[in-house]
C-alpha cells in the first residue's frame, strides 16, 4: 500500500548541491497552492473574490526626486465601514535597499512581498550582486500574472536604489507593471495626487520632499473615509532606506490648521 | 454599502439628573469621500425638546423641516409647546405614513417633560418607538456606541459629568467608524439653560 506522503511536501523547493535548478536562472518554481474541491469552481472563486473585496481602502504614494525615492502611506485597515486597525504597517521592507507598499488585501501583499524578498536574496547569492529594482518588480509582476483572475488583490509600488540610481515601479494584481516618477495607490489616491502633483519639483531637499509626502497623506486621510491613522514617511537613498517619520494624522490636522480660541465659549440660552 | 450608510452618521442621547445630553458627529460624506465637516444633525424643536436624525442626509433635512412645521402649527392651536412624549408619537405617525416608501432616517428624540423629567427615545425608519431610561444610539457607528455607552454610563449624572461621558462615548465610537466623525456636536440641556459645544476630534 502506498503511503500518503503529501503532508511531507513543502512549498519551498529544496536546491540540491550542484543541481542546475530553475531557481538559479531567475525563473523560480511557483509556490504550489491546493485548489478547492468543489462542484462549482467558478462560483466559489467568484465568492472568494468578493470576500477579499479588492476595494483597496488605503492611501500610499511614492515619488522620485533629486535625492532618491520618498515613500509614504497611511495605517488604517477597514472592513466595510468598520475600522479594524489604525496601526497597520503598509510599507514593507523587502530588503535594506528596497521597499514595497501595501494596498489591497493585506494577506496577499504581505505574502507576495516576503516571497519577493526571498527571490531577491536568492538572486544575490546566485549572481554575487544585488538585483535591480527593474528585475525585482518584474519577478513580482510575472508571479502575479500567473495568478490573474483568481482574486488576488495587490496594488503595490516597488521603490529602491540600484546601480542605475533610484527606481520606482507600480505593480498590480492584473499583472500590470509601470515605470514612473510619481504614483499613488488606493481609495485616497485622488486626494493625495492633488496635493502631490501641485507641490512636486524634482530638485527638492529631503526635508521638503518628506513634508510634501506627509501633507499628501494627511489630506487623503482627511477626505477619504478608508484612510487614516498614522502617516509614515520613508526615504530611499544610495545607502538604503530610512524611516523619517510616523505622525498621527489626528494631531497633524491641528498642527496644520490650529483652532483659534473664540471669545464666546458657550452659547447660553435662557429657557422660560 | 446600504443606503443608510451612504452619508454616514452617529447620534447618541443620554439621561442625567433633571437634564439630558444629545450629541452627534459632524461629517457629511458620499460613501467614502468626505464632503463637509459641519453638518447639522441635531435640531431644536423648542427649548426643552431636541431631535437628532441619522441616516440619509436629504431625508434628515426634509423630515426636520416637516416636523418643525407641524410643531409650529401645534403651538398656534394649543398656545403651548409640545410635550416630548407627544412629539415622539407625532414623529412615529409621520414615519409610518410613509410605510411603503419610507424616510431613510432614524430619529433620536430627547426632551424634558413634566416636572423636568428627562425623556429620550429612538425609532427605526418606519416609526417603531424604543423608549429607554439611560441612553439611545443611532447611525453607522451604533454598535460601537452601544458598547461605549454601556461601559461609561452611570445613572443620575449632573450636567458637567454627563457632558464628559457622552463626549467620550461619541468620540471613541466614531474613531472606529470610517463613515462618521470629523468632530462632534453636543447639547446639554437643563431646566434653565442649553449648553452647545463643538468637540475637537480626529479628522481622519
Amino acid at each position: 500500500m502506498k503511503l500518503d506522503t503529501s503532508g511531507f511536501e513543502t512549498t519551498m523547493p529544496v536546491i540540491g548541491f550542484g543541481s542546475s535548478s530553475e531557481m538559479l536562472d531567475g525563473f523560480s518554481s511557483v509556490p504550489s497552492f491546493d485548489l478547492p474541491r468543489t462542484t462549482d469552481f467558478d462560483g466559489f472563486q467568484k465568492k472568494s473574490v468578493e470576500m477579499v473585496k479588492p476595494a483597496k481602502g488605503t492611501t500610499t504614494l511614492a515619488f522620485i526626486f533629486k535625492e532618491g525615492v520618498m515613500v509614504a502611506a497611511d495605517s488604517r485597515a477597514s472592513m466595510g465601514g468598520y475600522i479594524s486597525s489604525q496601526s497597520v504597517k503598509k510599507i514593507i521592507e523587502i530588503n535594506p535597499y528596497m521597499l514595497g507598499t501595501m494596498a489591497g488585501g493585506a494577506a496577499d501583499c504581505q505574502f507576495w512581498h516576503r516571497n519577493l524578498g526571498i527571490k531577491c536574496r536568492l538572486h544575490e547569492l546566485a549572481n554575487k550582486r544585488r538585483i535591480s529594482v527593474s528585475g525585482a518588480s518584474k519577478l513580482l509582476a510575472n508571479m502575479l500574472y500567473s495568478y490573474r483572475g483568481m482574486g488576488l488583490s495587490v496594488g503595490t509600488m516597488i521603490a529602491g536604489w540600484d546601480e542605475t540610481g533610484p527606481g520606482l515601479y507600480y505593480v498590480d494584481n492584473e499583472g500590470g507593471r509601470l515605470k514612473g516618477d510619481r504614483f499613488s495607490v488606493g481609495s485616497g489616491s485622488p486626494y493625495a495626487y492633488g496635493v502631490l502633483d501641485s507641490g512636486y519639483r524634482f530638485d527638492m531637499s529631503v526635508e521638503e520632499a518628506s513634508e510634501l509626502a506627509r501633507r499628501s497623506i494627511y489630506h487623503a486621510t482627511f477626505r477619504d473615509g478608508a484612510s487614516g491613522g498614522v502617516a509614515s514617511v520613508y526615504h530611499v537613498g544610495p545607502q538604503g532606506w530610512k524611516k523619517l517619520s510616523g505622525d498621527d494624522v489626528g494631531e497633524l490636522h491641528y498642527h496644520y490648521y490650529p483652532v483659534a480660541p473664540t471669545t464666546a465659549e458657550h452659547e447660553m440660552a435662557e429657557a422660560t | 454599502m446600504s443606503i443608510f450608510e451612504y452619508n454616514g452618521s452617529a447620534v447618541v442621547a443620554m439621561v442625567g439628573k433633571n437634564c439630558f445630553a444629545i450629541a452627534s458627529d459632524r461629517r457629511l460624506g458620499v460613501q467614502l469621500q468626505t464632503i463637509a465637516t459641519d453638518f447639522q444633525r441635531i435640531s431644536k424643536i423648542h427649548d426643552h425638546l431636541f431631535i437628532g436624525l441619522s441616516g440619509l442626509a436629504t431625508d434628515v433635512q426634509t423630515l426636520y423641516q416637516r416636523l418643525v412645521f407641524r410643531h409650529k402649527l401645534y403651538q398656534l392651536r394649543e398656545e403651548r409647546d409640545m410635550k416630548p412624549e407627544t412629539f415622539a408619537s407625532l414623529v412615529s405617525a409621520i414615519l409610518y405614513e410613509k410605510r411603503f416608501g419610507p424616510y431613510l432616517c432614524q430619529p433620536v428624540i430627547a426632551g424634558l417633560g413634566d416636572d423636568n423629567k428627562p425623556f429620550i427615545c429612538t425609532m427605526d425608519s418606519i416609526g417603531a418607538k424604543e423608549l429607554a431610561k439611560d441612553f439611545v444610539v443611532s447611525g453607522t457607528a451604533s454598535e460601537s456606541l452601544y458598547g461605549a455607552c454601556e461601559a461609561m454610563f452611570k445613572p443620575d449624572m449632573e450636567a458637567e459629568e454627563l457632558f464628559e461621558t457622552i463626549s467620550q462615548a461619541l468620540l471613541s465610537s466614531v474613531d472606529r467608524d470610517c463613515l462618521s466623525g470629523w468632530g462632534g456636536h453636543v447639547y446639554v440641556v437643563t431646566p434653565n439653560e442649553i449648553k452647545e459645544r463643538i468637540l475637537k476630534g480626529r479628522m481622519d
